[in-house]
């Protein structure tokens, strides 16, 4: 068995040494030959060329030794390489431009992967990501939740499904006042992780004990980007939202914590308290949450660690009131950036669709291209055939150079996607708002193995995507016409080309279509009449420590280009509105989104009260039980009345009734009706009921607006420098409203980008395809035209012949193109609210723009019909 | 000069046949392979020598017989061919498979 083994090795490797071993044993055995002939009494002449006689025919045998040895698939590849470029450098425009086409869709389908591994397929540069998961508590309502301190600690006891854990609490801070991203961890986080610090220490469980000095660990990324990669860093103090830490390490490069948003620094969960306010971590009645990472025991999977959490959580908390007990527990794992669930393929499932459609053009473009060189080499092929060549032998040949042609290409496309993604990171940055520029982390985007296997996929995917079928077709021998010497292969590639170009256009209009859908809607968002005006407006939150609201305030109301001040919990722009639930006085239940806002808020944001009063600052100050509602809830709750002086009455969760701010307002009597605005993001329909109630901007957990003159963002700049000189440590943030805003439409404008930029490439891809298709079919119908011209029809008609042609492909595809455009638009639809599905716009300006182009690129070629010289025509062969 | 006897065409498998049973008396190569089977069949079988490498080595493939250089008996190197195990027992299947058929061949033409 080894013995076999290392023949066929030997024979792949060094084929020539086998060859002259053969050599020398036929020639040992023609020696012998000769002189056995000799000692019969031959002359040496003689006897040589009987013994040559005797042996046969050397090179047969040779041959057939050759077989055995199994080197035939490799002498075949060989020979069908050589043979291809040869063929490659006789039509180098044919070759280049298949190059080019899948290049550029090969490219393009690469800088796709190569976003989607760096968050989705690239574990995180841990020890042993894939046994790394995150818990999550799920309650009676089905929410994810987080755990307590106290949770933590009892699950820090018990190892049955998990090995080891650690709490973290992710903040958004102000680092030596600029906004960063950070974990507040345990002691044991780097070690579980097993990430080590290029510079100083990490965290270790010392920092953890309460009354520790203050350790902060930098990611590398930002010692470099920000600190400039100072060696002197460490020992130097930061101040995190005003308080002083001191740096003790830097971790190790390519790091960023787990999940999507690269981190840019750590310190110690027992700093909790002093860095966040509200509840505090130990708090017995109602205690801050914290996240729980934790990695399962070997052997252990992760169905039988969501098994035991769920038991282990029922039973920690089986003394617990029905209504609060957790149903169960959850695993997610943390092996890479975003982990690949049925939500995410369900998102990006129409996004890779679209990506690969322009893949599926190029190829058939390509399949086009080399249908006509199959045209060209009819004779070539049936020749083979008709000799004894097999089919298979000759689709095997093809097919090699369709995968000699796609090898380079995905090359280029490697080096095209390289540029783009660059390119495409400093679009971002450039076209974002300014403000969030600083905050936008993004994981690296960098070629990896995967990327390189996916390329070669895709390259071999292609090569036979676009190889295949021209392969088969140009390889049918056709016997009876070369039994009358005619050696061309029966080859009629009407169908499949014209088959070909119809699903490039119906692809076309399809991507168009969609593209226009989202520049309508895109366009529509940005011009839509909100009901607030929240231009000149400046957004400010506050940090929550004594005293900070009040200084804050005072520098504020001290400025002159600050006209009202206004504050509100849920600011326009921000999260979801939180909802409640109101009876109606038939005790119908109503679901309202409401907000706490001051008397000014209506004002600043210049929102009329249509019917009824404002609040009034006394109404603030006390939290007196008043509201005001939106016309919305007006018509839900009293339709046809009036609704001033009724009463809203609240159903409140008994169980968190202690805790809830609105628990003073269960009964309110409305005072006032605003119109249906905007609520907290953008795509909330308007006509939503929403219930304001009033607070004071002293209050805690508001953020200020403020209204200013001028340009806002100078404006707010000042009023940074400002509050940092007069109030330090007072604001975490400050943004403009405008910010917000902007960074709400962001999605549905990259969207659109995309989108328009696909259906560019795929409607050049397309037109290209076209031209090229009529400019074979004219050449190959040039004798027929010829002798339409000969005998009387005008170059018009001609002309027009061939045009019809291409306006009959391009109907047929715009007809497909358009119901599918219907279908997907329908299905978008349902998955993003606020989406129109038929725009009759972006159907019209699809479809028109595809029969226009279509026309034009059919156009050239059948003018060269109409042009052509009938006597020349019919000459030619 | 007598009569020469008609030399019969050997089929490739039992070529097969003749040098695995050759090859179990000892190690030979392809020379004295070729001189055996004239001598053994007294002239009858005469190995067209084209179709003798190709099967020895696909003998080798098949891993039935292994190859070694070694010094020929005038001093001159020689691929020597020696039977292996699983020769042997494909020898034994073989012979087996040639006898079964030669009996079954022999009653054919027995019969009337």
């Amino acid at each position: 068995m080894l013995e076999r083994l290392r023949l066929r090795l030997r024979a792949l490797l060094s084929p020539r040494a086998m060859e002259r071993e053969l050599d020398e044993e036929l020639r040992y055995h023609l020696d012998q030959e000769i002189a056995r002939q000799v000692a019969r009494g031959m002359t040496p002449e003689a006897a040589t060329a009987a013994a040559r006689r005797a042996f046969g025919n050397t090179t047969q045998i040779r041959e057939q030794v050759r077989d055995s040895w199994g080197r035939r698939w490799v002498e075949r590849i060989e020979q069908d390489t050589r043979y291809a470029l040869r063929s490659f450098r006789r039509t180098p425009v044919f070759s280049v431009g298949v190059v080019a086409t899948i290049a550029l869709a090969l490219g393009l389908n690469t800088t796709a992967f190569t976003i989607f591994d760096a968050y989705v397929l690239r574990p995180i540069a841990v020890r042993d990501p894939g046994s790394l998961f995150q818990l999550s508590l799920i309650d009676r309502r089905g929410t994810r939740n987080d755990f307590t301190w106290t949770d933590f600690e009892a699950l820090q006891t018990s190892h049955e499904a998990f090995d080891q854990s650690f709490a973290f609490h992710t903040l958004f801070a102000r680092v030596d006042s600029a906004p960063a991203f950070g974990q507040l961890v345990t002691g044991n986080y780097f070690t579980v992780l097993g990430v080590g610090a290029t510079l100083g220490r990490t965290l270790i469980p010392a920092d953890a004990v309460p009354g520790a000095p203050p350790a902060l660990v930098l990611s590398h990324a930002t010692w470099r980007s920000r600190f400039g990669g100072d060696s002197a860093i460490l020992g130097k103090i930061i101040r995190v939202r005003g308080r002083p830490l001191r740096v003790v390490g830097v971790a190790a490069p390519g790091f960023g914590g787990l999940g999507d948003v690269p981190l840019d620094f750590w310190a110690s969960l027992s700093l909790y308290d002093d860095l966040v306010d509200g509840d505090s971590l130990l708090s017995s009645r109602h205690p801050a949450p914290v996240s729980i990472v934790a990695r399962l025991q070997p052997g252990v999977t992760a169905k039988q660690g969501e098994a035991w959490l769920t038991s282990w959580l029922r039973s920690r908390h089986a003394d617990a009131p029905e209504r609060e007990r957790p149903v169960g527990g959850v695993l997610n794992s943390r092996a890479t950036a975003t982990p690949l669930s049925p939500e995410l393929v369900l998102f990006f499932a129409p996004l890779a669709a679209a990506f690969i459609l322009v893949l599926l053009i190029a190829c058939a473009d390509v399949a086009n291209m080399m249908l006509a060189r199959g045209l060209a080499r009819q004779r070539e092929l049936g020749i083979r055939l008709s000799l004894g060549a097999g089919r298979r032998r000759l689709v095997a040949q093809l097919l090699t150079e369709s995968v000699l042609l796609a090898v380079p290409a995905a090359l280029i496309g490697f080096v095209l996607s390289r540029l783009t993604v660059d390119a495409g990171v400093r679009f971002m940055f450039a076209t974002i708002p300014a403000e969030v520029a600083p905050i936008m982390h993004v994981v690296p985007l960098k070629p990896d193995s995967r990327i390189f296997l996916f390329m070669l996929v895709a390259a071999v995917g292609s090569a036979l995507l676009f190889g295949l079928a021209p392969a088969l077709q140009a390889t049918k021998p056709n016997i009876v016409q070369a039994s009358r010497g005619d050696f061309d292969t029966d080859f009629r590639p009407q169908r499949l080309r014209n088959a070909l170009v119809i699903g490039q256009i119906t692809v076309c209009v399809l991507l168009l279509i969609c593209a226009g859908i989202l520049l309508r809607d895109g366009g529509r968002l940005k011009r839509l009449d909100i009901g607030l005006d929240t231009h000149g407006i400046v957004r400010l939150d506050l940090q929550e420590r004594p005293g900070a609201r009040e200084r804050a305030l005072a520098v504020l109301r001290d400025r002159p280009d600050v006209q009202l001040i206004a504050a509100a919990s849920d600011p326009p722009f921000g999260r979801r509105f939180p909802t409640v639930t109101a009876v109606d006085s038939n005790q119908h239940a109503h679901q309202l989104f409401y907000d706490f806002v001051t008397a000014s808020y209506f004002a600043a944001l210049r929102v009329p009260i249509t019917r009824g009063r404002g609040f009034i600052d006394e109404e603030e100050r006390s939290g007196a039980p008043v509201a005001i509602v939106s016309a919305g809830t007006a018509r839900a709750l009293w339709p046809g009345r009036d609704p001033i002086g009724q009463t809203i009455r609240l159903t409140l969760d008994p169980a968190t009734a202690a805790h809830d701010p609105l628990a003073s307002r269960r009964t309110a009597r409305v005072v006032g009706i605003v119109p249906d605005v905007a609520l907290g993001t953008i795509i909330d329909p308007f006509d939503s009921p929403v219930v304001y109630y009033p607070i004071a901007a002293t209050a805690p957990g508001t953020a200020l607006l403020a209204r200013v003159v001028g340009n806002t963002g100078e404006t707010m700049r000042r009023i940074d420098t400002d509050l940092t000189q007069r109030a330090p440590a007072s604001i975490e943030d400050i943004h403009t409203l405008d910010a917000y805003a902007a960074v709400g439409l962001y999605p549905f404008q990259a969207a659109y980008w995309i989108a328009g930029a696909l259906g560019v490439i795929a409607l050049l891809l397309t037109l290209a395809g076209i031209y090229g298709v009529l400019s074979y079919v004219v050449a190959q119908r040039g004798r027929e035209l010829g002798v339409r011209l000969a005998i009387g029809a005008t170059p018009r008609e001609v002309t027009r012949l061939i045009l019809a042609q291409s306006l009959r492909l391009a109907g047929i595809g715009l007809g497909i193109g358009t119901v599918l455009a219907l279908g997907v638009a329908r299905l978008f639809a349902a998955n993003i609210v606020g989406l129109s599905t038929f725009e009759p716009a972006a159907f019209a300006g699809g479809a028109m723009l595809v029969l226009l182009s279509s026309a034009l690129a059919g156009y050239l070629p059948a003018r060269r019909a109409g042009r052509l010289d009938p006597i020349e025509a019919l000459r030619a062969e | 000069m007598p009569k020469k006897t008609p030399k019969i065409d050997l089929l490739q498998g039992t070529l097969d046949l003749i040098v695995l049973k050759l090859l179990r008396a000892g190690p030979a190569n392809g020379w004295q392979l070729t001189q055996s089977i004239q001598a053994i069949s007294r002239g009858v079988l005469d190995v067209n020598y084209g179709s003798l490498y190709p099967a020895l080595r696909r003998l080798e493939a098949r891993g039935w017989v292994t190859a070694s250089w070694a010094a020929s008996e005038n001093n001159r190197r020689a691929r020597f061919y020696q039977l292996t195990a699983a020769g042997r027992r494909q020898l034994d299947a073989e012979r087996a498979a040639w006898e079964r058929f030669a009996e079954a061949l022999g009653l054919i033409l027995a019969a009337d």
